[in-house]
């Protein structure tokens, strides 16, 4: 029994210093678990298809009796929008006229340059802790860790890992991420957080006390010095705001704009191009 | 010993399941976890010691695929096989009531020693959002899924699909 209960216990210990080692930013995933990942992945990707597949025939009864009422509201909101993209385009016009006067190089407008690499969605953390995804492409394919993962609805998170053919991304909605942000308009700052389970909505925090934010407004990655993402790429959208605990900030509560239940395609930024001027 | 090639056959199979199309029943957030059901049907008709050890062989594969913390779910699910090993002489197997009880109890158990490890890592979710967020709805839909997919697998285990020799 002693014999036993010693064994036990070395057991634990190993496992927890294993577990520490093997967390995301101490150490590279280790060759074996590379190789493990590597060759589960073409079983994965997959089965994942068949899975989109299976659900695609399964909901399209449904998605029927949507559809005429979808295209209805479509109809009417590209009527809108292309009203506003005129105006944009306006605006586009005279930002390239200014920015060519103050010699500015830097800023959210360089982010439209962006090197991207597409890559589809092949996994999801096994668990309901955290949100991870694995996609198919990976050092082999120049996936570097902290690179920016994006859709072209907004931000999605960044690499945390690499093996030579996929990658493990860290959605902005995992209780371990975090992203210094901006409201988009009054440039108030925040941090956005994720939150482990609930509706997949995120938390931004320490916003100032003077500079209150209003729901609706938009979120955008700060890009600051210190920040891993890139500047000026659209997160969410605030629902709802309060003071926090300390009652020295507000914190909001915000949409993503990805929907993170459907995510099958992603955007990798690989690198950002100068704007030629 | 089929036991041997079909309780490891399924834990893949399972893992692979989870990783990929399980996905697609997410609900605020929440997966059911197909691995640690069957790790909670195994111990409950073998007793704690194998319920023990396959908690820590299913728990370390899903660890080794998630690619992170390796041994967390290890750990969870050991001790989740050992408390449903405990029930293996106690309690009716052919009941599928007894076993989505058993099945809420075990989430809830592994998810709150899983959670407590959590702090160990310092990651740190408050206990609210925790536990409602997360470990009461996992353990409900576990539970539900354990329901649905019990028979099945108890008629398999009467037929000798799981047998194998004593660990």
């Amino acid at each position: 029994m002693g014999k036993r209960l010693f064994f036990l216990v070395i057991l634990l210990v190993v496992a927890l210093y294993v577990m520490r080692v093997t967390a995301h930013g101490r150490v590279e995933v280790p060759p074996l678990g590379n190789t493990l990942v590597d060759a589960f992945a073409t079983v994965e990707q997959a089965v994942t298809r068949a899975g989109r597949l299976a659900r695609d025939v399964l909901t399209f009864p449904f998605s029927l009796v949507r559809a005429s009422q979808r295209a209805q509201e479509l109809s009417e909101r590209v009527d809108l929008l292309e009203s506003e993209l005129q105006q944009v385009r306006e605006y586009q016009l005279e930002n390239e006229r200014l920015k060519r006067l103050l010699d500015f190089q830097s800023g959210p407008a360089a982010s439209s340059h962006l090197e991207l690499a597409a890559a589809a969605v092949i996994g999801r953390d096994p668990g309901s802790w955290f949100s991870t995804i694995t996609i198919n492409k990976g050092r082999a394919q120049g996936i570097k860790t902290n690179m920016t993962v994006i859709t072209p609805r907004g931000l999605v998170g960044r690499v945390i890992s690499t093996t030579s053919q996929t990658a493990t991304v860290l959605l902005i909605t995992d209780p371990r991420s975090a992203v210094s942000a901006l409201v988009q308009d009054s440039r108030t700052p925040g941090m956005v957080e994720g939150m482990a389970g609930g509706a997949g909505n995120l938390h931004m925090i320490h916003i100032p006390n003077d500079m209150p934010v209003k729901a609706g407004q938009v979120v955008v990655t700060s890009g600051t010095s210190r920040s891993i993402f890139i500047k000026g790429i659209p997160v969410g959208e605030i629902v709802s705001v309060k003071r926090d605990p300390t009652g020295l900030f507000f914190e909001a509560v915000v949409r993503p704009f990805v929907d993170f239940n459907r995510l099958e395609e992603v955007l990798v930024v690989t690198g950002v191009r100068s704007p030629a001027l | 010993m089929p036991g041997m090639v079909f309780l490891p056959g399924f834990l893949l199979l399972a893992l692979l399941l989870q990783v990929t199309v399980v996905d697609l029943i997410r609900i605020r957030g929440v997966v059911p976890d197909l691995v640690f059901i069957l790790v909670v049907f195994y111990a409950f008709w073998k007793g704690q010691r194998e319920g023990t050890f396959w908690g820590f062989v299913a728990g370390l594969l899903e660890d080794l695929v998630s690619g992170h913390y390796w041994g967390l779910n290890a750990i969870s699910m050991a001790a989740a096989g050992y408390l449903v090993g405990w029930f293996e002489t106690r309690l009716y197997k052919e009941s599928r009531l007894v076993m989505m009880v058993l099945t809420f109890l075990a989430t809830v158990a592994g998810q709150l020693i899983y959670y407590l490890l959590l702090f160990y890592l310092q990651v740190v979710i408050s206990p609210g959002v925790a536990l409602t967020g997360v470990i009461l709805p996992a353990a409900a839909y576990n539970a539900l899924l354990s329901a649905l997919i019990y028979r099945r697998f108890y008629r398999m285990y009467l037929r000798g699909w799981f047998r194998m020799s004593r660990l």
